[in-house]
């Protein structure tokens, strides 16, 4: 199971790194990380911090972008295509496939946002004289989240064409984040069935504070873990059903 | 092309390859029509046999070879190759397809892609390079092992994708229209690599809509039309024209004499002048000294055949069309 899984996970992995949006889209996030420090907004004393959470902000939305370029056409390419019937024709599960396929994308975006996180330190290093050790730990975060919302984009197009899968995910990462402001709208819900991903929010401790604890990173990876084995097994369920 | 490494053995307990019995399939279009794709099909292909699917566009073919290897979930039936369920990942292994119009993950080269599949196929690790690097070679793409996919042309596709599907040396090889998009040197390969495959003791489905392709190498074929299977047998006993002969002849240049018009009919003229008489396997001997006494050379004679166009012709007008 694994070595089929490995070997899934690879060639989605090999054949995401070398497309042409990736180099694209990390060619403006570093424009744009080398822009950050000129913004005006900048105060006396605060401007390190600003330039963390701007940095932070910058590798979120780069990282949602790619995701959801190499996430929400995938599959649904993949069964156009015919290339599915390659795989899924030998011995593999169909599980293994959607696994294997959020695997080979989740392994693209770590190898992205720990680029960017490289650059930002780099620039931080250069403009500030500090290190900025701690924006690896937004990256871990930033990683997780785009982790579940890859997932969540697998695991729709297992049973959906690009379009919509790409307004599903930013509608789930939308209602993730606005958890607070729903639950003050609409007293007496239970703020456990609310879908949150909140957890993975951590500009405010990495970028104003000392970072988070590893209970909390510990708490951070239950949360991934859980999302990600639920979605893939709806996204796993719908595609096992599915005629190719 | 040759094959160094035979398959494995097959099941001795088990004579047919592939077993498909009583497939149906029906496709439901949004929001509630329904068409059937397939009715009631069953095929036996014998072990170490070249069968092959014959059938106009529509006919079924391609949704056949689906249900058997579980790409497609059937309404009805039962699909067993060697014994096994052949939907299942213990039937699958036993299985090599090559889909029609193969395409690839256009940014891994050759040798990753056949790595990709070797691995899923479940072959040994150090076994996959030296496989690699026999299967390109025998599908005619050696040195091709780095070239990016996204480079390749669609024969070159074609050709990896016959590696691929048998990579993993399997006992059953289903080859969707193999020979579409190769040049006539490539579709002479993938005919040898079939016969190839059949004396190393594996069995091979081959669909098609190219008869050349298919009398050159399948024992028997089974003729599909709207979703059913509607001849199966030997193919030169389901398009032979019983009792009839085709005798060519050059020489005439449409001068036929009476005599021989009165003995064998209308001649009708074909490639390069030829004369082509259609006459009663009785009547053969004395239709070859007419044309002898009438100055003619006998070019061919062979037992009259329809073409497979003119043979769907007719089964589709004789179809009642039960199936949509």
């Amino acid at each position: 199971m694994m070595r089929r899984l490995s070997a899934i996970a690879g060639a989605v992995f090999l054949d995401a790194i070398k497309r042409k949006v990736v180099y694209a889209v990390g060619f403006f996030a570093v424009v744009l990380a080398f822009s950050a420090p000129s913004l005006p907004s900048y105060g006396v004393g605060v401007d390190i911090g600003v330039y963390r959470e701007v940095a932070l902000a910058l590798t979120f939305a780069a990282g949602m972008v790619l995701a959801l370029a190499l996430a929400s056409n995938r599959i649904p390419s993949e069964v156009e295509r015919r290339t599915v019937y390659n795989v899924v024709a030998k011995p593999v599960s169909r599980w293994e496939y959607v696994v294997g396929t959020w695997t080979g994308i989740t392994a693209v975006m770590g190898a992205v946002i720990a680029a960017f996180t490289v650059i930002d330190q780099l620039v931080g290093l250069v403009r500030y004289h500090d290190a900025m050790w701690q924006l690896w730990q937004g990256a871990l975060a930033i990683w997780m989240e785009i982790g579940v919302l890859t997932a969540f984009a697998v695991a729709v197009s297992a049973v959906s064409g690009a379009v919509v899968v790409a307004v599903a995910t930013l509608t789930f990462a939308f209602v993730g984040h606005s958890r607070q402001p729903f639950l003050q709208q609409v007293p007496g819900f239970p703020d456990w069935l609310y879908p949150s991903l909140d957890s993975f929010n951590v500009i405010n401790p990495v970028a104003h504070g000392g970072g988070y604890g590893a209970l909390y990173a510990l708490i951070m990876a239950g949360v991934f873990a859980g999302w990600v084995v639920a979605l893939l097994v709806l996204g796993s369920l719908g595609f096992a059903r599915r005629d190719l | 092309m040759t094959d160094t490494q035979a398959p494995a053995a097959v099941d001795v307990a088990t004579s047919d390859a592939i077993a498909v019995s009583g497939a149906r399939k029906v496709y439901t279009v949004f929001p509630q029509t329904k068409r059937v794709a397939v009715e009631d099909v069953s095929i036996t292909v014998p072990v170490g046999a070249i069968h092959g699917l014959l059938g106009p566009n529509g006919a079924g073919k391609t949704t056949t070879l689906k249900m058997l290897l579980g790409l497609v979930r059937p309404n009805a039936g039962t699909f067993r190759v060697l014994g096994l369920d052949s939907r299942s990942r213990a039937g699958r292994a036993e299985l090599g397809f090559l889909p029609e119009q193969p395409y690839f993950p256009p940014q891994l080269s050759a040798a990753q892609a056949m790595r990709l599949y070797a691995r899923l196929a479940g072959l040994p690790e150090r076994e996959i390079k030296p496989r690699t690097a026999q299967l390109l070679e025998l599908v005619g793409l050696a040195g091709q092992q780095r070239t990016l996919l996204s480079a390749f042309s669609r024969g070159m596709l074609q050709r990896l994708g016959i590696a691929q599907a048998i990579v993993g040396r399997p006992k059953v090889v289903v080859l969707d229209e193999p020979a579409s998009g190769l040049d006539p040197l490539g579709q002479r390969d993938v005919r040898n690599l079939m016969l190839m495959l059949r004396d190393d003791g594996a069995t091979v489905l081959l669909s098609s809509h190219q008869l050349s392709e298919v009398e050159a190498v399948c024992d028997r074929v089974s003729i599909m039309s709207r979703g059913r299977v509607a001849a199966e047998g030997p193919i030169h006993e389901l398009l032979g024209v019983a009792a009839a002969t085709s005798v060519t002849v050059s020489g005439l240049s449409g001068d036929v004499p009476p005599a021989l018009t009165a003995l064998a009919g209308e001649a009708t003229v074909v490639e390069g002048g030829l004369l082509l008489f259609s006459v009663p396997d009785v009547s053969v001997r004395r239709v070859v000294d007419a044309v002898d006494d009438a100055g003619g050379t006998i070019v061919a004679v062979a037992p009259k055949r329809e073409s497979l166009e003119d043979y769907f012709t007719r089964m589709l007008s004789n179809d009642s069309g039960e199936v949509a």
